[in-house]
């Protein structure tokens, strides 16, 4: 991240709008701000933070300028604005906050809930784009949690090197280095993992072996009701053959044949009827199926009903012609009240006008429903008396049918009564055969029945193993989820704590490197430690620590080194911003860290009084200044100005 | 016709929960058992005897099957379009033919309820509770 | 540098658990300004995204 510019307006004491570009050269990389107390440092370095994360800022209603708020008339709107451009990974970006409100009556402010943030990014190729999600945008650049250590509040400086600083670089440390990062990531891995595994759990297993084993046993069913109907029919088959041996051995024995012969005529005449009775129930079904214009009859009397009345009405316009027409024709009469003859030029003319008529799409419809619906009369009534008739045929049929089964019966008694003995027992015999093949029969039908139930049930597992077996892929696809999720919290976990004594490590590295820069009394120390405590000490060449030696200003550097450490090896590209960061420091401190300071980030920004920066201190820094400010504050309008340069005489 | 009007118009919805009995008096090999060939043949009594009993019920919400236009003779039409100029004794009806199946479909689904009892529910085989149902219907006509 | 070095960490893991870590590592870096981020769905999707791919 390089700071670009601040464009700053009606922000607390800065009124209108006021612009400020920062030094972005690598050799000068510092800005400087200058400024007495009070001149408004603190809000400008406020303003930064408040742009970038609305936070830092104790109350929200005095941000908006008060000069700007009394310029207002009454329910006015008056706002205040702040606008940072920076540089991150070769893409500009531009934050936007304003906050608006309302000027009273009472001439207070009341202040809209809620800031506008707006983020734009510029691409390489020139593209200005908002962005969708500043916040985590901002969260991916530099996020709000870490930002007191690149917006350094001056006042802190020692907060680092303190005895009981432990917690406090803990956390930093933490933070900064994006161990929170880290954990976050182990705990909701792990709790999604766990999601994963109860999901599992509740598909459910082993049912797709139960299905299977069902289907197959169905399978088995029904290959055996059909083998055990193959061998029904053959029965049948078989029987019938014996009977007709008999029927030929009954018609050529003398006493017996002309009966025979009798039983053969009426059989036939039975078969006959039986096919005239299942031609007939076909055909019922027919005219019954379309039976339902005789049930909806009603309708069609009162749709007709409507449609004269809306004609009559004169409601169907064209209808009107054409029924008028039609009602001519069929009459012969002409308007006027003459008839006159069929295909005579009268006739022809009312056709030709009939035709010629267009009618538009309802008198279209009106007419043709009209002309169906009068079909459908004639319709019913056939329909009617086909059902009727079908009805009288099917009993005459069942009479008949059952006369004739009576006749056989006779026939069988004669036959069986007959004292010739063989006539008898043959007959007897058929008559075994026929019971038998009347059972045989039964049985076809019930197996029938099973083999369609059967046919139904596989059908229906077939459709259950597809779902198990989806539920089978859905559960290995869970499974593997679970695992993997698990798997990469157990990563995490391993190897945390390397990650974090890696970290700490190299803080501790770092840290020694720039205070030994820093300090020039390397001869007392001999090196930095950040023990697993986190509490920053010093050793000395005995390597035993020697803080309670550092005097005052020693830890303010120490801290200072800490919080650079950091910035360096966390994202080395980040802006350093200070407001004063040197008040509580000895001059000679003061001038050791501006000698080295702007060599350990990219952009160095200062805010500092004079006090601060003057004599060796300003004589170490003038190489590096690329930018320089003086904030002027006027004593009449309580107002700051941002004027450029170091000119100190408009005091 | 707006586009939701067009795609209502080229069918006609049964509910779900009724499809049981369009399949118990179609499925059947024994014509007797099953006397419908088609559920169209099913839905046009249906509908008619409901526009007969003057029973009509809007469809639920839930899972709906589909009769496609293209299955309707022009006969079975004009039958829908009489019940729906007499149900709503205006003859700009027609010009909505969305409207004319919607009328159509709760009139069969009130009506189908009836052909159950009528047909399944008596003894006998449905086929002949069905000529039963006709020719009572007619002799009540005249 | 430091993502990197973070990333660097778990070069001896699985390319799938490398991928979910690279993925997951940005996403709650995104969300780190929040007490209590929502990232459950996104965490999902990442994953499934993964097993898809190696499949």
């Amino acid at each position: 991240m390089k700071l670009e510019r601040i464009t700053i307006e009606n922000f607390r004491q800065y009124y209108g709008r006021q612009r400020l570009a920062f030094s972005r050269d690598h050799q000068r990389n510092v800005t400087v701000i200058h400024g007495v107390n009070g001149a408004g440092k603190t809000s400008l370095f406020l303003a930064i933070n408040w742009c970038l994360y609305g936070e830092g800022v104790s109350s929200v209603g005095e941000l908006i300028s008060k000069e700007a708020a009394s310029r207002a008339q009454d329910g006015e709107t008056v706002s205040t604005s702040v606008e940072l451009a920076f540089l991150h990974n070769d893409e500009r970006y531009l934050v936007s906050r304003r906050l608006t409100g309302t000027k009273q009556s009472d001439s207070s402010v009341l202040v809209n809930s809620g800031e506008d943030f707006t983020m734009m990014r510029t691409s390489q190729d020139g593209q200005a784009k908002r962005v969708n999600n500043p916040i985590g945008a901002m969260n991916a650049i530099l996020p709000s949690n870490v930002r007191t250590y690149f917006l350094f509040d001056g006042e802190k400086i020692d907060n680092f090197a303190k005895p009981e600083a432990g917690d406090e670089v803990r956390y930093a440390i933490y933070n900064v280095l994006k161990l929170e990062v880290l954990t976050r990531g182990r705990k909701h891995l792990q709790d999604v993992a766990a999601e994963y595994r109860r999901e599992l759990k509740s598909i459910s297993t082993g049912e797709l072996r139960d299905l299977i084993e069902q289907e197959e046993k169905a399978r088995a069913d029904k290959e055996s009701a059909l083998a055990q109907k193959e061998n029904l029919v053959r029965e049948i088959e078989s029987v019938r053959r014996k009977t007709a041996d008999i029927d030929h051995r009954l018609s050529e024995m003398q006493n017996a044949s002309a009966l025979q012969q009798q039983r053969e005529r009426i059989e036939r005449e039975l078969a006959q009827r039986q096919s005239e009775m299942r031609q007939l129930v076909s055909d019922i079904r027919e005219t019954a199926t379309s039976g339902f214009t005789i049930v909806a009859w009603t309708a069609i009397e009162r749709a007709l009903t409507v449609l004269d009345e809306k004609r009559e009405k004169g409601e169907i316009p064209s209808s009107i012609r054409q029924q008028f027409l039609q009602d001519l024709i069929d009459r012969m009469e002409c308007i006027c009240g003459r008839s006159f003859e069929p295909d005579g030029p009268e006739h022809r003319r009312l056709l030709e006008l009939m035709h010629n008529t267009v009618p538009g799409s309802l008198e279209d419809d009106v007419l043709a429903t009209n002309a169906s619906l009068r079909a459908l009369d004639e319709q019913r009534q056939s329909l009617r008396s086909d059902l009727d008739k079908g009805m009288r045929r099917r009993v005459e049929l069942r009479e008949r049918m059952k006369a004739l089964d009576e006749e056989l019966d006779d026939v069988s008694r004669q036959l069986e009564g007959s004292p010739q003995e063989e006539i008898s027992k043959l007959e007897m015999q058929r008559r075994d055969f026929q019971a038998d093949i009347d059972s045989y029969l039964l049985q076809q039908g019930s197996l029938d029945s099973r083999i369609e139930t059967l046919t139904k049930d596989i059908s229906q597992l077939e459709k259950q193993i597809e779902r198990a077996k989806k539920d089978k892929n859905k559960q290995r696809l869970l499974a593997r989820k679970a695992a993997l999720a698990q798997r990469s919290a157990d990563a995490i976990d391993e190897m945390y704590q390397a990650f974090a004594d890696d970290m700490r490590r190299r803080i501790e590295a770092k840290t020694g490197e720039i205070f030994k820069q820093l300090i020039w009394k390397s001869s007392h120390f001999q090196n930095i430690r950040l023990g697993p405590d986190y509490n920053l000490q010093v050793i000395d060449r005995y390597d035993r620590p020697a803080r309670p030696e550092l005097s005052a200003g020693e830890r303010q550097v120490l801290s200072l080194s800490f919080v650079t450490a950091m910035s360096r090896i966390s994202e080395g590209k980040a802006p350093l911003v200070m407001d004063t960061p040197f008040g509580r420091l000895s001059s000679y401190h003061r001038s050791s860290i501006t000698e080295h300071l702007p060599e350990l980030t990219e952009q160095l920004v200062l805010f500092v009084t004079d006090e601060e920066l003057r004599d060796q201190a300003r004589e170490n820094l003038e190489p590096r200044i690329g930018a320089e400010y003086r904030l002027h504050f006027n004593r009449e309008t309580s107002c700051t100005t941002i004027l450029k340069g170091n000119d100190n005489d408009r005091d | 016709m707006t586009e939701t009007e067009l795609s209502r118009s080229d069918r006609v919805n049964i509910d779900d929960a009724v499809m049981q009995i369009y399949e118990d008096l179609t499925k059947d090999t024994n014509i007797e058992q099953s006397p419908f060939k088609t559920y169209k043949d099913v839905f046009m009594f249906a509908a008619c005897l409901g526009y007969r009993n003057g029973s009509r019920r809007q469809l639920s919400s839930g899972k709906k099957q589909t009769i496609r236009r293209e299955v309707f003779t022009e006969n079975d039409f004009s039958l829908l379009k009489a019940i729906a100029i007499s149900a709503t004794r205006d003859v700009d009806i027609l010009l909505h033919l969305g409207d004319i199946l919607t009328i159509a479909e709760e009139y069969a689904h009130a009506g189908i309820q009836d052909l159950k009892v009528h047909l399944l529910g008596e003894h006998g085989h449905p086929l002949w509770n069905l000529v039963d149902l006709i020719n009572s219907t007619y002799r009540r006509n005249k | 540098m430091l993502r990197d070095r973070l990333l660097k960490l778990f070069e001896e893991y699985d390319q799938d658990v490398r991928q979910v870590i690279a993925d997951i590592l940005a996403l709650e870096q995104e969300h780190i300004s929040m007490e209590r981020p929502r990232v459950k769905e996104q965490i999902k999707q990442i994953i499934k995204q993964v097993v898809k791919n190696e499949a």
